[in-house]
């Protein structure tokens, strides 16, 4: 699988020069890497959806368990063109040069507080690299996604299917 | 209650039907013709042609699904239903794209909006495009004829609210507006019309032209994704697909065909992209060129409940601007409604924590209004250009500055709709923005908007164009019958063969073209047999 898809053109080579590293690594997911990536993802999902989850502790676990869950199924229907930008994005995250390239600080996402990754997110939100604004609305959309497409999610917005069909397979 | 289930009930029946996935050795098929793909050109050519006696075979690489497993449901509707999950976008992502991979195609999961090709846009067709023979009175039997088999009739129910909002708005404003016709038959009115019809009312092609051909003698492929059509001199010899598994994978197994005639249904990105990838003749650089009715969105709080989910999706919609300076003028916009669904609305719209929350904690208070843009008429928006990648394709789609000011007064348009339809805030989709208090500082707002590339949402559902008809090669690719200029075997039958997007939803025009050309492939093809 190609992976350089994420990071692409001048800025990619620039950066890499500059840190005197080869951002690309052509190493395939592996289960380990799905694991990282779920500690990543409940990183962020108290972020993307902060007045979405429960307040009451075990039900917002539930969520966020949850919501994993289906973030590791929306991933799996993704093309593999798809797929390898992401991965490419969460490897990026979870190293400290990539990190350092994304967000300006080689802290881990796991040690910072809210307020810091809010920071970063609105950094990307708001950059004139769509590299940046492309990795903000990738994980905005598969987060916010994958948590409404669950239907124990839609208590608080008074959605429910029509319940004529009882008897339907998934 | 359960609903009893067609499709189902013909495969009992004998339908001949290969589902891809299960086979386990390569196979090879022959037919007096073969369709690539099963929406709404290659279902209609398929009803015609086996209707006239001939051995047709059906080709599609989306799987075979029906009202037993349309369940209502977003998470299983869009990855069972749509291309690429419903996640597919042009390749710097600036526009999402919702397309059918299923049986049925895009016919499956649409709203059931059904419009006639707009008169204008066929006199620019002809004027421009060199295309003969498709004026709106030459057209008109062929869209009877279609609007009668799909029971193509204006909806007779009461809007819903979120339609009933398009409709007042235009009363107060004096904008003009239509009640929508659409292609049902007993609808229940509940809104799932995206996700699959689960009752079976949506005359879909998976529920009339797709039965009709089984029940003539057809055969229908599924699960098979063709990658590549063999020629040799001006003739088409023979088509490869590969088997995909159940969850429409690739698979190592090959499927060829060989047949008297070839027609390319596979909708605008997969029927230009199969030519690509078959290095077909294309001396003049026309593979490709696609439009998509690139379409803003903008949301709306009432205090009252909207119930955008609930109701036929569309029934009203304003051309008040599409035509507004000529076919060749500033880009117009054709104002519609979308249903309000939790991941469709929860990922188009904007923001994330406590201002996302409380937006979906009013979720049934929203109402949606769309600006679909009508492309591919001039300069300023000479629409996308597909090309093939190591592996797939990518879908190059440049929002040029035209697009942009279009943009920006189809945002105005939408805000003043609906406040005058009494919206107590509006928020044009656009990452950053606040909702807006009332129709003054929306006017204001907007137009200070810098609108640029994915900071504004812009989705399509409208695939077109890709393989163009025309009687001029160094415009076309097909003549006006969906004749290829270049091998003489083949047709393109779908919305890939429109020279320009339509300013219009493109199912009916794809019904009527495609019957009145694959009739006239029928007589060709049973006169020369």
């Amino acid at each position: 699988m190609k992976r350089r898809t994420f990071i692409t053109g001048a800025f990619a080579g620039t950066a890499a020069l500059a840190l005197g590293v080869n951002l690309y690594s052509p190493t395939l997911t592996t289960a380990s890497d799905d694991v990282h990536h779920r500690v990543l993802f409940s990183v962020f999902i108290p972020i993307f959806l902060d007045g979405s989850l429960p307040e009451v502790a075990n039900h917002r676990e539930m969520a966020i368990n949850r919501t994993l869950d289906a973030i590791v199924q929306s991933i799996d229907h993704l093309p593999q063109a798809q797929q390898a930008e992401l991965m490419e994005l969460l490897d990026l995250l979870e190293g400290r040069f990539g990190l350092l390239l994304l967000s300006g600080s080689m802290t881990p996402l796991l040690g910072r507080e809210p307020k810091q990754l809010i920071d970063m997110l609105e950094f990307w939100r708001n950059s004139f690299l769509d590299m940046l604004n492309t990795a903000y609305t990738g994980l905005r959309e598969l987060i916010m996604a994958s948590y409404y497409a669950c239907p124990e999610h839609w208590g608080n917005l008074r959605y429910a299917k029509p319940t004529f069909l009882v008897s339907h397979s998934n | 209650m359960a609903i009893i289930d067609p499709i189902i009930n013909g495969l009992s029946s004998g339908w001949q039907h290969i589902d891809a996935s299960a086979l386990e050795k390569d196979r090879h098929f022959e037919a007096d013709v073969v369709i690539v793909g099963t929406g709404a050109g290659g279902g209609t050519a398929a009803e015609i042609l086996s209707q006239a006696g001939l051995k047709v075979i059906m080709i599609e690489g989306g799987a075979l699904k029906s009202s037993t497993h349309f369940d209502m449901e977003e998470r299983h509707a869009y990855p069972n239903l749509y291309q690429q999950a419903a996640a597919l976008k042009t390749a710097d992502k600036g526009i999402g794209i919702f397309q059918g991979r299923t049986v049925g195609g895009s016919t499956t999961i649409n709203w059931t909006t059904s419009i006639r090709t707009p008169e204008p846009t066929l006199n620019f067709w002809q004027q421009a495009k060199s295309v003969q023979g498709l004026s709106a009175t030459e057209l008109q039997p062929w869209f009877e004829k279609m609007e009668q088999r799909l029971n193509i009739e204006q909806w007779q129910y009461e809007a819903n609210r979120n339609n009933a909002a398009l409709r007042q708005g235009c009363e107060k404003l004096g904008w003009e507006y239509t009640v929508i016709k659409r292609n049902v038959k007993g609808c229940w009115n509940t809104g799932y019309c995206g996700m699959g019809c689960p009752v079976n009312a949506k005359q879909s092609m998976l529920l009339t032209t797709i039965p009709s051909a089984l029940d003539n003698g057809a055969t229908l492929i599924s699960r098979a994704k063709v990658v590549k059509l063999e020629h040799k001199g001006d003739k088409v010899v023979g088509l490869t697909a590969q088997a995909m598994t159940e969850g429409v994978k690739p698979t190592a197994l090959t499927i060829t065909f060989s047949a008297k005639h070839y027609i390319l249904s596979a909708g605008a990105i997969h029927t230009p992209t199969i030519l690509m990838r078959s290095n077909t003749p294309d001396p003049h650089k026309q593979l490709g060129k696609t439009f998509l009715h690139p379409s803003l969105l903008s949301g709306a709080m009432f205090s009252e409940q909207i119930n955008g989910h609930s109701g036929a999706p569309q029934s009203i919609y304003s051309d008040e601007f599409v035509w507004q300076d000529g076919a060749a003028g500033e880009l117009g916009y054709k104002l519609e409604v979308a249903p309000v669904h939790p991941v469709l609305i929860a990922s188009k719209t904007i923001g994330y924590g406590v201002s996302h929350a409380q937006l979906m904690a009013n979720f049934n208070q929203m109402q949606v209004t769309i600006a679909l843009i009508r492309d591919g008429f001039n300069e300023q928006s000479p629409g996308g250009q597909v090309r093939l990648t190591d592996d797939s394709f990518a879908l190059d789609y440049p929002l040029t500055e035209g697009f942009w000011r279009g943009a920006k007064r189809a945002f105005l348009s939408m805000a003043e709709l609906q406040f005058a339809a009494g919206a107590k805030k509006v928020l044009p989709m656009h990452d950053g923005l606040n909702f807006f208090d009332s129709w003054n500082d929306a006017k204001q707002g907007i137009n200070q908007l810098d609108l640029g590339l994915i900071k504004t949402i812009v989705a399509s559902a409208h695939v077109m164009g890709g393989c163009a008809m025309g009687e001029d090669k160094t415009q076309a690719m097909v003549n006006s019958y969906g004749h290829s200029h270049y091998l003489e075997n083949l047709s393109v039958m779908d919305g890939s063969v429109f020279p320009t997007s339509l300013g219009a939803n493109p199912q009916l025009s794809i019904y009527g073209i495609v019957a009145r050309n694959a009739t006239a492939l029928a007589q060709k093809l049973t006169q020369s047999s």
